[in-house]
């Protein structure tokens, strides 16, 4: 039985962990490149010189002495994001939409105290969020706000769409949506919901909440699939470039698309998890054997690689 | 790359089974190291009352056969010097002195191991002549009462013979004459000589062997039986009942031949006494005794060579790697979460002090407190460092609540948990809980639970005592175990959670 179930993964093309792990980090990701993907800070510098637009910060703590000083340096902002500039997976991220007397207002209503917030970017400056628990820096940043394409199929929280890139080819993408389980934030672990996005299209297609299949937001009742995304050669576009940007042949780029700039990178995961294969119900390993057959010219630029990814993945 | 892996792979698989197969069949280790066997303390105590000018005694001494090894022997005597002399199958200890006046006590001991299970082999001995002493016309009358049984087959042979000694004739029985001749002919030349005629007449080779029987015993003498050769082994045959036997594991033969057991010149036995015991000897011991006498390099650069309290660290250490090839296995085939990569072995390594049920269950204690106690402290807005430092001293002082209650009961398994990794279970709770918040309860209960299972594993592994004597024995044993490693982490297929996991992928198409 189990081998009947393993053939039958691998005839619908699907990647497992140690396949991943072997055959396409190890191989196309050079640890050396690997700093500029877990700092944000890197990955924005470099994401400047493409030309690939970011989230704008504004300020960032380095040291625990500057801390006192942060909320003097804030002036008159009301709102901002407070982020660790090597956390992975959301953690430690803080979406203050509002400031008051006793201190600051998350993106969910709650009062944040001056007292909290100083306890939080000092966690953050130790390491509590930072990969391999090391010393960290804190960035503050403006507030997206999310174009409102989403906005009936997202509570609270800023959705935002994974796109993974196999040697600069998008090869699947999908949006991942807050819940009120995921305390508004766009990860699936907590219980966002995952909607795969069609790369020819750039429509939404079916949509896992917590491994079930769902075609409603379990919170608004809405459909979450046929959505069309705005920006959507763009996003593929960017994407497409993360290879020249970082190295980096296997890789995850997530973004946010904000009402006012349009499409921001918002970090890049050197190891991008598995789950986008549920959302999309559609195994990465084929596709990913695909692009390693793709006539040559298809690599030479970054336009070249997204127009054969949205002829050949089509759902 | 894949391809170079799996060279290597094999390589050091090689490697292992080179030196394994060398020292099984160059050095004579044992292919399984605890198959149990019988081992017996053997010794001889004997007095000695010289005459003459050159006193020589002569002992047989027991000798080795596969299925039975000398572990150990000791010959002690104040004056006479000892040499071993090796006659055919054979070992004679011959002490002498000379002039010597008083009666002077000789001792003898050696530890022999038996294993039960393996038979003593025996070549096939060339056909032997009639005994010297035995007179034409003797081998005549033997040949004539034997004529009638030349179509048997031997084991037949063998066992009509051996009814001779009571006096009966099971086939074609002789006519009157000659019996009569045949006692007389036994009166002559005795029972012994008379027999090996017989056995001579009838084309068999058969030979008197001096020994014990391996029971627990004292005896002043010892017991003299013949073997003859059925085609394929030695059949034993009692000279006082002509009853055949074939269990010559439990005998210990001394002198093969017709020799004696014990014999001076220069003197006589004023007394002797032979004894046989049954030991009771671990397998370290015995493997122990063996290797710290070879003087082949291999076994002077043996584990066994280590002081014996070092000994003991490595008979552990040494399976570690496998505690570790079952992570790597449980982790990238099978997809079971742990908390960290090594934690598990750690904590079964500490297990074997405090017991795998004592050791569970403090675990789990400590655990559960430790969060409880995490939770409050996220209210407290502590730094890092300093929040650890708090749910260490909390662990710390589990362990000592732990040993006090233990003492106060009198529990050992309580008493010994701080020998559990303090440090690492602290890493544990900060992780269970960032887990928990992170990726809910249920995530982090598995995690705890699917560590504690590897842990459970490793610890029966690493408790496993044959295991451990072969890895001991063995210790090129590890190349095999990185060979694995190396297998493991070409794995690139599936792990089994994974099956699982995509199923609905699968369901929809």
């Amino acid at each position: 039985m189990i081998f009947a179930m393993a053939r039958r993964l691998r005839e619908a093309g699907i990647l497992g962990m140690n396949r991943r792990n072997a055959e396409y980090i190890m191989r196309y990701n050079p640890r050396s490149a690997f700093p500029l993907v877990d700092n944000k800070l890197l990955t924005k510098e470099v994401a400047e010189r493409f030309a690939v637009p970011t989230t704008s910060v504004f300020l960032v703590v380095k040291n625990h002495g500057d801390i006192t000083k942060t909320e003097p340096a804030l002036g008159d902002r009301r709102e901002f994001v407070i982020k660790p500039a090597r956390g992975s997976g959301g953690s430690g991220i803080v979406l203050i939409v509002d400031r008051s007397k006793q201190g600051f207002i998350t993106q969910n209503g709650e009062t944040l105290s001056r007292e909290d917030f100083t306890y939080h970017l000092a966690d953050i400056l130790s390491g509590i969020y930072s990969l391999g628990g090391h010393e960290d820096v804190v960035i503050l940043e403006a507030l997206i706000h999310p174009a409102p394409v989403f906005e009936e199929v997202t509570y609270q929280g800023v959705p935002d769409v994974r796109i993974i890139t196999y040697r600069g080819v998008p090869v699947m993408a999908m949006v991942r949506l807050p819940t009120r389980a995921s305390d508004g934030k766009a990860n699936l672990h907590r219980g966002a919901i995952g909607a795969g996005i069609d790369l020819s299209t750039g429509r939404t297609m079916t949509a896992v909440h917590r491994s079930q299949v769902v075609s409603t937001h379990p919170d608004t009742g809405k459909p979450v699939s046929g959505i069309s995304v705005p920006y959507w050669e763009q996003m593929l576009l960017m994407a497409a470039r993360s290879m020249e940007m970082t190295g980096l042949g296997y890789l995850g780029m997530d973004l946010a698309i904000d009402r006012d700039r349009g499409p921001l990178l918002l970090e890049l995961n050197a190891r991008p998890g598995l789950a986008i294969q549920i959302a999309n119900r559609k195994g990465l390993w084929g596709r990913l054997e695909k692009v390693d057959k793709a006539p040559s010219q298809v690599f030479a630029t970054a336009e070249s690689r997204v127009e054969w990814a949205q002829k050949e993945f089509k759902d | 790359m894949k391809r170079s892996a799996l060279w290597l792979s094999l390589l050091l698989f090689l490697f292992s089974v080179g030196f394994l197969t060398y020292r099984i069949l160059g050095l004579g280790y044992p292919s399984i190291p605890t198959v149990p066997g019988q081992t017996w303390r053997f010794s001889i105590d004997a007095s000695i009352r010289p005459k003459g000018a050159e006193t020589l005694l002569a002992l047989a001494l027991p000798f080795e056969q596969p299925g039975r090894i000398i572990i150990e022997e000791r010959v002690f005597s104040r004056q006479m010097t000892l040499t071993i002399v090796k006659q055919g199958e054979n070992r004679l200890g011959i002490l002498s002195e000379f002039g010597m006046e008083e009666e002077t006590p000789v001792t003898y001991t050696a530890i022999i191991h038996m294993r039960p299970k393996r038979p003593i082999r025996s070549i096939r001995p060339s056909l032997g002549d009639f005994p010297a002493s035995v007179p034409e016309e003797g081998k005549a009358l033997a040949r004539k009462l034997v004529a009638g049984w030349k179509d048997l087959p031997p084991p037949e042979k063998i066992r009509a013979i051996a009814e001779t000694i009571s006096g009966q004739w099971i086939h074609s029985p002789p006519a009157e004459g000659d019996l009569r001749a045949w006692g007389e002919m036994r009166d002559r030349l005795g029972l012994e000589t008379s027999l090996l005629a017989l056995f001579s007449a009838a084309n068999l080779s058969a030979r008197i062997v001096d020994g014990l029987p391996l029971v627990e015993s004292i005896t002043d003498e010892t017991d003299r039986w013949v073997e003859a050769w059925d085609g394929a082994k030695w059949v034993g045959i009692r000279l006082s009942t002509g009853e055949t036997f074939n269990d010559l594991q439990s005998w210990l033969p001394l002198s093969l031949g017709g020799g004696r057991a014990a014999s001076v010149s220069g003197g006589e036995i004023a007394n002797i006494r032979y004894s046989l015991n049954r030991e009771v000897l671990t397998n370290w011991s015995l493997h122990f005794e063996r290797i710290k006498r070879s003087p082949s390099l291999l076994d002077r650069w043996s584990l066994f060579q280590l002081p014996e309290d070092f000994q003991r660290t490595f008979r552990i250490l040494l399976l570690v790697p496998i505690g570790a090839l079952m992570i790597s296995m449980l982790r990238n085939l099978a997809g079971f979460p742990t908390f960290g990569i090594f934690m598990p072995v750690l904590m079964a390594l500490a297990f074997r002090n405090t017991g795998i049920v004592y050791g569970l269950g403090i675990f789990f204690g400590v655990l559960t407190l430790g969060y409880a106690v995490r939770r409050v402290l996220d209210k407290l807005h502590l730094l890092l460092v300093p929040r650890m430092s708090v749910l260490l001293t909390l662990v710390i002082a589990s362990f000592t609540l732990v040993a006090l209650v233990g003492s106060k009961f009198g529990v050992r398994e309580f008493m010994a948990v701080g020998l559990l990794p303090f440090v690492i279970l602290t890493m544990v709770i900060e992780r269970f809980f960032v887990l928990t918040e992170e990726a809910g309860v249920k995530e982090g209960v598995r995690t705890a639970v699917g560590s504690a299972l590897v842990a459970f594993l490793t610890f029966e592994t690493i408790s496993w005592e044959p295991l451990q004597l072969t890895f001991f024995l063995y210790p090129e044993l590890l190349a095999a175990v990185s060979a694995f490693q190396i297998l493991v982490g070409q794995y690139s297929g599936y792990r089994l959670s994974e099956l699982f996991r995509f199923r609905k992928i699968l369901g929809s198409s």
